[in-house]
């Protein structure tokens, strides 16, 4: 490994921790929003400022998109610090890494639409989220999704490797 | 696997140790000794070129085929 890599791998390692920390957190706040409006609607129309009827409804639905994404951001995340710790340890060519890769693929293509239902959700309820449609995702989604592949054709390769002297 | 390593032999004759040959080639002796052992899974021509070199030898005195243990290998795939 380069001497560059290694800080950069630490860097990675601890962000990535800190994202699965912060998106659990997330989850427990939209959960707690999610209950709040549903035990006492008129102090969270109150609360948020909103006006009741269709705009909660499509509130509530926005928020339940979004509770939604939290176990697949869950998997996204844990995967590719497996991923990273695989690097770290010197070895990431192996067949769990595609099989991770390809977990992260499908758990992006969850996020991305959950993230088109939520734009629907907005539209229809006429509720604000600044929601803007990117094809940067979708494209993430492919590219992981080659890379997995890359990563079982390295694997293949490794382990032909694996005994040459 | 029908193919067998001589590289002992060869070393034995030539009065040389494998960390020797490893000091001489440039091969990590752990590397050497998975070839040597008959665990290796392929070796490579710059190997094998480094070993015929300082052993003062033909690839066919380190390497050979044993047909015997090729047909056990056969039986025991069947």
């Amino acid at each position: 490994m380069s001497r560059s890599a290694a800080p950069a791998l630490a860097v990675s390692h601890g962000l990535l921790r800190a994202l699965v920390a912060l998106n659990l957190l997330a989850g427990l706040f939209i959960l707690t929003l999610l209950v709040l409006s549903l035990v006492a609607a008129p102090f969270f129309v109150k609360a948020m400022g909103i006006a009741p009827g269709t705009l909660l409804l499509g509130g509530r639905l926005i928020m339940l998109f979004g509770l939604a994404s939290i176990p697949l951001m869950h998997r996204l995340l844990t995967r590719l610090l497996a991923i990273v710790g695989t690097v770290g340890a010197g070895d990431p060519f192996v067949p769990l890494n595609a099989q991770r890769l390809r977990t992260c693929a499908w758990a992006l293509l969850g996020l991305e639409l959950l993230h088109l239902a939520v734009g629907a959700a907005s539209a229809a309820g006429q509720i604000d989220v600044d929601w803007d449609f990117t094809p940067t995702g979708l494209l993430a989604v492919l590219l992981l999704f080659v890379l997995a592949q890359v990563f079982a054709q390295g694997a293949r390769m490794r382990d032909d490797l694996e005994g040459t002297v | 696997m029908a193919i067998i390593v001589n590289l002992d032999a060869v070393l034995h004759d030539r009065r040389m140790t494998l960390t020797d040959l490893a000091d001489r080639i440039g091969i990590a002796l752990a590397n050497l000794s998975i070839l040597k052992t008959g665990k290796a899974k392929a070796v490579r021509f710059s190997t094998l070129d480094a070993i015929c070199a300082a052993l003062e030898c033909q690839p066919g005195d380190i390497l050979a085929f044993d047909p015997n243990l090729a047909a056990a290998d056969d039986g025991e795939e069947a």
